[in-house]
């Protein structure tokens, strides 16, 4: 519990600290904003006019419209940035510094990604205000608190499962030369299947068993869903126990492959 | 004998040499360009690579509508496969020849590099726009032609060859357009210090360009027609190929085209007079 409680402090220190640091670029956090915005809004254009057009979907408008609209928070606040940072310092030894020191490397890592993200907040928010304004007469607003919460629950779960795929393919870095294509790879088919380029509920039916099943749907896709769809009590419960699952799988199964990776490490420019 | 400081003759007789020097230069640079590729074949195979995946997903979106509706606004699924094929062309040669340059933009100005560009005997716009190529990237445009002949094909369209000179023009002109956009947006560098996000931004509304301009609202039309041109890049192309578009967008575009290229210079020059070097 102790190792815990300091880990915890430090992430805290370190996550202030960064705060500070990142906050003289704001400028380019409210500019990396609107580029994050830039697909969502550009989707919801075009599936709202398919469905004007009469386009046969198997949502209604108002899925359509929330889906988007909240896409590109939920984007950001899952995200995660570090694999080919944390490669690197794998790789030319940086980690070398941080094994002497009572905390992770990994530390650092989740100090940055949650000073980046508080920062981003700020220029994002407003904007998704006003998406949110702009087609506020069709948008699905839950009145029931509860379902806030589990969206905020199930966001937390996603981006803890980011992160956790990001340190299990950079751990490859222990026994890998170049892990940058990989990383590419995990960006590209994340895409796809988390949700972030189309609904996953327009997806074929063919496809469904596999797409509502793979990790990536948890996150993205599943926290927008909670609040967009019409996920009913005991689909909710499920999806949030797979979300769970999924959290405790790949995190103990990154924890084996982090340990294995620090035995097999031999130090680069000590 | 002859120093520098002296009075020198000009490089270039008239106007005409002037520009044929940078043509020639232009072809120096791509040259190189091409014998440093070949330096470096594993960049080549894996930009093939990550260019054909993200060609096939970012295809996914049409497919996937046009599996709930045959036609969108008059658009089939083959003439909008068409045109993510021309958008990838469009693209490909942003990436190949502007891309590499702009994105160096914030260098150029931070670190200084900009004063031994202005030394040079050579535009300095010019030479920071398109110093710099990307050969790899000539592979999407590959990709791209592929896609869009299959489009065409699978939409039965025959264009003559009036249309498919309309086409390659009004390509052009998009082309043109996005990179006086985007040149504009990084020439913002002078003001602001950094403008790699700028980038960022910039390839991100691109993306509006894979879908038919019929598929936005009447406003955003307008935005994507005059503001941020990738219509001219993709819609107007394709239905310059599909045989209903007269000259009149051609003319506009090119007088747009020659619009743009004015006010980026302009900016250009603003720019630079607020330039203090950052090297000395």
């Amino acid at each position: 519990m102790n190792t815990v409680v300091r880990n915890l402090r430090v992430v805290r220190r370190m996550t202030a600290a960064e705060i500070a640091q990142q906050s003289v670029y704001r400028g380019a956090w409210i500019i990396f904003m609107l580029a994050n915005i830039c697909m969502p809004v550009i989707s919801l254009l075009i599936w709202r006019t398919a469905l004007a057009n009469g386009a046969k979907l198997p949502v209604d408008e108002r899925y359509i419209t929330t889906y988007f609209v909240l896409l590109g928070f939920v984007t950001m606040a899952t995200s995660s940035w570090m694999a080919a940072f944390l490669a690197n310092d794998i790789r030319l030894g940086k980690l070398s510094s941080w094994m002497v020191r009572p905390a992770s490397l990994l530390v650092k890592f989740v100090a940055n990604n949650l000073s980046e993200k508080f920062l981003k907040l700020f220029a994002l928010v407003p904007m998704i205000g006003i998406v949110w304004w702009i087609f506020r007469d069709s948008m699905n607003i839950p009145a029931d608190a509860g379902r806030w919460a589990l969206f905020a629950v199930s966001i937390v779960l996603g981006a803890v499962l980011v992160f956790t795929i990001d340190i299990l393919i950079a751990a490859l870095a222990f026994w890998m030369d170049d892990v940058g294509a990989l990383v590419q790879a995990r960006v590209i088919i994340a895409s796809v299947l988390s949700g972030a380029v189309v609904p996953l509920a327009l997806m074929p039916a063919w496809s469904r068993g596999f797409v509502d099943h793979q990790p990536f749907r948890y996150t993205v896709s599943f926290p927008v869903e909670i609040v967009a769809g019409q996920l009913t009590g005991r689909e909710l419960l499920a999806g949030l126990g797979i979300q769970l699952g999924y959290v405790v799988v790949l995190g103990a199964l990154a924890r084996l492959v982090w340990a294995a990776g620090i035995r097999a490490y031999s130090a680069v420019g000590a | 004998m002859n120093t520098y400081a002296e009075e020198r003759p000009s490089l270039d007789r008239n106007w005409l040499q002037l520009q044929w020097r940078h043509v020639r230069l232009w072809r120096r640079f791509f040259a190189q360009a091409v014998v440093r590729e070949t330096h470096y074949r594993a960049h080549f195979l894996t930009t093939l690579l990550v260019g054909l995946v993200q060609l096939g997903l970012g295809i996914v979106p049409t497919l996937l509508l046009f599996g709930f509706t045959s036609e969108v606004h008059g658009w089939s699924r083959a003439e909008v496969i068409a045109l993510v094929g021309v958008f990838q062309i469009v693209t490909g040669l942003i990436a190949t020849f502007v891309a590499p340059n702009l994105n160096r933009m914030t260098t150029y100005l931070t670190e200084g590099e900009l004063d031994s560009v202005l030394l040079r005997p050579v535009s300095s716009q010019f030479y920071l726009t398109l110093r710099w190529i990307n050969v790899a990237e000539l592979t999407n445009v590959a990709s791209g032609i592929v896609v869009l002949v299959i489009g065409l094909v699978q939409s039965d369209l025959r264009p003559g060859f009036g249309q498919v000179v309309q086409a390659v023009v009004l390509a052009g002109c998009g082309l043109v357009l996005l990179t006086a956009v985007w040149s504009a947006m990084s020439f913002l560098a002078f003001w602001l210090q950094s403008v790699n996000p700028i980038g960022v931004v910039f390839l991100s509304m691109v993306e509006a360009g894979r879908y038919p301009l019929v598929f936005f609202p009447v406003a955003v039309r307008t935005f994507l027609t005059f503001a941020f041109p990738v219509a001219f890049a993709t819609t107007f192309p394709v239905r310059a190929l599909a045989g209903d578009l007269g000259w009149g967008p051609v003319v506009l575009g090119l007088g747009l085209a020659v619009v743009a290229m004015t006010l980026v210079r302009l900016v250009w020059r603003r720019g630079l007079l607020t330039y203090s070097s950052a090297s000395s």
